[in-house]
């Protein structure tokens, strides 16, 4: 994160104004209500459980909470999680 | 993702059962491997449940092994599944394609004719003109030449004026306008002559056109001359003319009615019994049909099985419905026969009577006997008898 190239690629791609998910790597959340969560440019399932599930990206661990959590697509680009969704947090 | 959910449709896919402690492990090789896993569900601590295309399956073999886990399929979906199961289900298939293939055939006929628009004409006739003009029932549509059957109709109806033919589905729907009444026949400048439609007294006769041929108070008999076209004068050659006039007269009408004494009611027992008869095409296919009262009210109904809007095709349900009547005779007095008598009469003399005739005189007859009651009905109106008769 700290690292120098890291803060190369931000101030580049601030500059060009190129989209940052894609210059850095860094993880796409997206929420639909409260049902539906995607996130893109993850690093793979940390631990899965039906009322929690972790997940690694290059900014650290992403724990999503709720009830009756699915995973209702995982490839490598894009994870897309179903169920009631409570908290989204880095922890 | 609903293309690639498609695509796994078509290629068939498992539900699996993956358990194992490492199960965030074998999720995350899965991926890395290119296998597409989706629907994932957590069953229990160390149990998922998710779904995997049949080809991807095999490949997981090597995951299995480095996660230590233990898969099971619990079902198989998919199409090629499904024709796997079709396949040993042949006769289903294959009488579901004849369905189809029937069904098709069928509804490349006609099976139902409605007509609208009838007012005295009986529908039936229409029906089997229309037979005769080139549409019946179980006719293949495309053979109907809707414009041909509307011109044929109309020849050989006369009483018709318009004819539309139009066809939805497996019916075909005729509008039909029927003729009015007809004009008067003889025109207003040709020659004619009034006689009476019937006997009568004349009340009063008004004389607009032509030579009067009788006095009021004369007694004229049917067919007899009231007013002459033909005017014959001293001196003059003959002359003819339309002529016109107001013939009202005094005419009589009468109807008799018996009514027994022994009055045989009938009364619905309450007990019915229903038959039920298939009609496919025009065959019935009925069972034996043994009606077990003596006395009965028949009724019928038909119901169309397959009837999809202006999809209807010819397999009839026909329900009989029997209902059991029960009689009874009544002996009822002089008294209340008199009253059904009256009743009767009433409705039968109205019948007789034309609509602008006006009743002056009104009288009921009562002849009893041992066993029933006669009445007799007389009614003295006053109407419009002239009727105009072309000279020839």
């Amino acid at each position: 994160m700290n690292s120098k190239s890291y803060k190369v690629k931000e101030i580049i791609s601030d500059a060009l104004e190129l989209p940052k998910d894609i210059t850095l790597d860094l993880p796409k959340v997206i929420i639909l209500g409260t049902d539906s969560v995607s996130i893109e440019n993850h690093k793979g399932i940390i631990s899965y459980k039906d009322d929690q599930i972790r997940i690694n990206t290059s900014c650290g661990i992403l724990t999503i909470t709720g009830s009756k959590l699915v995973i209702k697509s995982i490839i490598q680009e894009e994870i897309i999680i179903t169920g009631k969704i409570v908290n989204i947090e880095y922890r | 993702m609903l293309i690639l959910r498609i695509w796994n449709y078509l290629r068939g896919y498992a539900i699996i059962v993956v358990k194992g402690i490492k199960i965030e492990r074998f999720i995350n090789l899965a991926v890395v491997n290119n296998i597409y896993l989706w629907d994932i569900e957590k069953i229990d601590y160390a149990t998922i449940k998710a779904k995997i295309s049949s080809s991807d399956f095999f490949k997981l073999k090597s995951i299995v092994k480095k996660t230590d886990s233990n898969i099971q399929i619990i079902e198989k979906c998919g199409m090629p599944f499904k024709i796997k199961k079709m396949k040993k289900r042949k006769w289903f298939v294959v009488g579901l394609a004849i369905l189809l293939i029937s069904i098709y055939i069928l509804s490349s006929y006609i099976w139902m004719i409605e007509i609208y628009g009838l007012k005295n004409i009986d529908e039936q006739v229409v029906i089997e003109n229309l037979s005769h003009a080139g549409l019946k029932i179980g006719m293949r549509k495309k053979k109907i030449n809707k414009r041909k059957v509307e011109n044929k109709l109309l020849i050989r109806m006369p009483e018709l004026t318009w004819v539309g033919v139009e066809m939805k589905g497996t019916k075909a729907f005729i509008k039909v306008v029927e003729k009015g009444p007809e004009p008067q026949l003889i025109n207003k400048d040709e020659p004619c002559d009034i006689v009476a439609s019937k006997n009568g007294v004349i009340e009063k006769i008004l004389v607009l056109n032509g030579d009067g041929m009788v006095k009021d108070g004369d007694t004229v008999k049917k067919n007899q001359l009231l007013v002459s076209g033909t005017i014959i004068r001293n001196n003059l050659p003959e002359r003819y003319v339309h002529s016109m006039a107001e013939v009202h007269a005094r005419t009589w009408y009468e109807d008799v009615e018996e009514i027994p004494y022994e009055q045989i009611e009938y009364k619905k027992s309450g007990r019915v019994h229903k038959t039920y008869s298939l009609e496919i095409v025009s065959r019935k296919f009925e069972r034996d049909k043994k009606i077990p009262y003596e006395d009965y009210n028949k009724i019928e109904k038909e119901i169309y099985i397959f009837n999809f809007g202006s999809y209807v095709f010819p397999i009839k349900l026909i329900i009989t419905q029997y209902e059991e009547l029960v009689s009874t005779t009544k002996i009822i007095s002089e008294e209340e026969a008199k009253t059904i008598c009256e009743e009767r009469l009433n409705a039968k003399i109205k019948l007789q009577i034309p609509e602008d005739a006006v009743i002056l005189n009104q009288r009921i007859e009562y002849f009893p006997n041992e066993k029933s009651l006669i009445g007799k009905i007389y009614v003295e109106v006053l109407e419009d008898i002239g009727v105009k008769v072309r000279i020839k």
